[in-house]
């Protein structure tokens, strides 16, 4: 009972607070973002330069063979400019390249060189076999140039051929991928909703200690734990309300809202926890900022992983927000793993329930730092 | 005036390096400078991952660690288990004379396809030793990827020392001071400098720091100066709107968070959004500064470009102040 109306007080509070609406208003932004200016999908585009050292007819024919490998290849008479000098070229444009096919060696070495992008010669040499030149960067990886300086030692057409028959088998075949504005949203409510309620708990916890209200509460009948436990009420309901804000509108009614709420609750419940303990070790925000700076960076770091699905080394999956974003995934994935997000949400409960026995111990003990 | 602005700068600088808050301003995007320089050849170094039989053909998977990561399994099962694992790995398992590849089904398409050619090579018997292709390197040892994390520190050391700005000021709203100033011979603009000076000096010397620690030592550093100081203007613009507009620490906190929104939504349309729909983010300075630095970061900036940006920044904040200056006059 106290505890509810230790809630009510502080939602009475934070209501009348610059910074619940900040949370509501950056939530709202955070969506006309993601509508009007995140496209469904990003379009990235390779840049090449080629120079083909052949007679004109066979140029033509390698010419024809990519325009009609697919539809939507386009060709154009174009001008580069590098290096001060300018180039004629036939630009190639396909669903996710850009070739430019120039008049010389020295063109394809210095477009490459200026514009910082691959570049190749392919000529016949002198037993009439195909030979290559590449122009790389020199931050290519080992592994990279070693596929490269062998990759077209068969003949291409058998190659492709080969490559084609390749058989190809699929462990779950009814996968069905989501969108790049979707995808997006997973890493947003990690850091928006999840774990900025380190950051705000801590100072909201500073701030009362500014003003005395922790001490305050050794001659009331309610217990520090109660007090502890409404702010976070506070800050993991702002967060709900934050995320549902952003993931409703672009989700709609196809992902299961009790799994986002339970994610949502626990990982706020845990970044709060962990806020107050940290707020347990200093006086001031401004002691506390290193280490809430660093962890705010930490947690960070998985976002690589998860834009880099081929990068995902071990000591990554320990920081939290991997977890995290890898729930939300789940959850918005059409047929996602169910248990995944259930796993993670139990964890960041049971993590959060620790560190708050901690933090009560410690308020308790000091009732102020 | 200079000797006032000095004094107020003197001031903060004492009065922070006593809170360890300019130290840890400084000191963090010195850590993960670090940390860059830790997690970037890894990630350069990813190609495709791919999950073998152990003992099945020791050979193939020779051959494939040249070209790609490989792992391990007793068994079927065990390649199975970890291409079902949260990350991109294929299985090359053996059927009849053959290998066929095994997804988990969700992988982008030029992994399957470097997979596929991997090992029709292999079966092939196309061997490293045959290359026929030369390859000539320019010698740039720094990948694309370390570029844009370095470019988004460089954008986060300015908003925490616009940070640091808001809270000198909101120390000075807190300590009833602000208002003091009126009354001594102290100029409103020589004070605007004199906060702004710590965060400047902090951005700038941090700036140029986190460059060299990531190995851009042959970068423009003249450029970069010129750019660091036209995002430290920004800066002082920020934190002044965070620490007047800020009644406690609290708020002030909350309104990071808003910075993060224009920080983050200029770097995702510069990098993700193509063609005419970066239109949208011209209003940003952010976004001007990111594309300066992946211009000075990337050698390839000239100067009347640079200048362009850097004039695109000045203006934006200028217009911004202009728009702010009766409330920061208020305020004050």
């Amino acid at each position: 009972m106290k505890l509810l109306s230790s809630f009510k007080k502080e939602l009475i509070l934070a209501s009348r607070s610059f910074y619940f609406y900040i949370e509501l208003g950056s939530a709202l932004v955070i969506l006309a973002v993601l509508l009007l200016a995140v496209p469904e999908n990003f379009s990235t585009t390779t840049t090449q330069y080629l120079y083909l050292g052949f007679p004109q007819a066979e140029k033509e024919m390698y010419v024809d063979t990519v325009l009609e490998s697919e539809s939507g290849v386009e060709s154009e008479m174009v001008e580069i400019e590098a290096g001060g000098k300018t180039y004629d070229a036939q630009l190639i444009t396909t669903d996710g390249e850009e070739i430019y096919i120039v008049d010389s060696e020295e063109a394809v070495e210095k477009l490459a060189y200026e514009k910082q992008a691959p570049g190749a010669v392919v000529k016949l040499d002198n037993s009439n076999q195909l030979s290559f030149k590449y122009y790389l960067q020199g931050y290519e990886s080992t592994r990279l140039k070693n596929l490269i300086s062998i990759m077209f030692n068969k003949d291409i057409g058998t190659l492709e051929e080969q490559i084609k028959n390749q058989e190809i088998r699929s462990l779950t075949a009814d996968y069905e991928p989501i969108n790049d504005r979707e995808n997006t949203i997973p890493p947003i409510i990690s850091f928006s909703s999840g774990l900025m309620g380190m950051f705000i708990l801590a100072s909201y916890i500073f701030l009362d200690k500014k003003e005395g209200v922790i001490k305050a509460y050794a001659v009331t009948a309610s217990s520090v734990w109660q007090y502890l436990m409404s702010k976070i009420f506070v800050v993991s309901l702002t967060s709900v309300i934050s995320g549902l804000i952003i993931t409703m509108p672009v989700m709609g009614f196809r992902i299961n809202y009790g799994l986002v709420l339970l994610l949502l609750l626990t990982t706020g419940f845990f970044s709060s926890s962990l806020g107050l303990l940290i707020s347990s070790f200093y006086n001031d925000l401004m002691k506390a900022f290193g280490v809430i700076y660093l962890l705010v960076i930490l947690f960070m770091v998985p976002a690589i992983a998860y834009f880099i699905p081929g990068w995902d080394p071990f000591w990554i999956k320990l920081i939290p927000t991997y977890p995290l974003m890898q729930g939300f995934k789940e959850i918005i994935l059409p047929k996602g793993d169910i248990i995944y997000p259930l796993i993670a949400s139990a964890g960041f409960l049971a993590a959060g329930v620790i560190l708050f026995a901690v933090t009560n111990i410690r308020f308790k003990k000091t009732l102020s730092v | 005036m200079l000797k006032r602005i000095l004094n107020i700068f003197a001031r903060d600088l004492k009065i922070n390096s006593r809170e360890f808050i300019t130290l840890y301003i400084m000191i963090i995007p010195l850590v993960m400078a670090v940390g860059i320089n830790f997690i970037s050849p890894s990630i350069n170094d990813t190609t495709v991952n791919l999950a073998l039989i152990k003992d099945e053909n020791l050979e193939q998977a020779g051959y494939f660690d040249d070209f790609a990561h490989v792992e391990l399994f007793d068994d079927r099962q065990g390649v199975e288990n970890r291409i079902m694992a949260r990350d991109d790995v294929l299985g090359v398992l053996p059927e009849g004379d053959g290998y066929y590849i095994l997804t988990q089904g969700n992988e982008p398409g030029f992994i399957k396809e470097y997979a596929k050619l991997l090992n029709v090579l292999y079966e092939s018997d196309v061997q490293l030793e045959d290359a026929r292709s030369e390859i000539v390197e320019f010698g740039r040892t720094v990948p694309p990827l370390k570029k844009r994390l370095v470019n988004m520190l460089l954008l986060l050391i300015s908003m925490l020392a616009g940070m640091l700005i808001a809270m000198n000021i909101l120390e000075e709203k807190m300590d009833k001071t602000v208002s003091a100033i009126n009354v001594t011979p102290t100029s409103r603009s020589a004070f605007i400098l004199g906060k702004g000076f710590t965060g400047m000096f902090v951005a700038v010397v941090s700036s140029i720091a986190c460059i060299l620690i990531t190995g851009f030592y042959d970068v423009n550093l003249g450029q970069a100066a010129l750019v660091i100081f036209s995002t430290t203007i920004l800066s002082l613009i920020i934190g002044f709107l965070q620490g007047l507009n800020s009644n406690d620490i609290m708020e002030a906190a909350g309104s990071v968070k808003l910075l993060f929104l224009p920080l983050g939504g200029s770097v995702a349309g510069y990098e993700f959004v193509t063609g005419n729909w970066q239109i949208f983010f011209w209003w940003s300075p952010f976004y001007w500064a990111y594309r300066a630095n992946d211009n000075i970061l990337s050698k390839s900036g000239t100067w009347p470009q640079l200048l362009l940006f850097v004039g695109i920044i000045l203006a934006i904040c200028g217009v911004v102040y202009a728009l702010l200056a009766p409330r920061i006059a208020r305020k004050l």
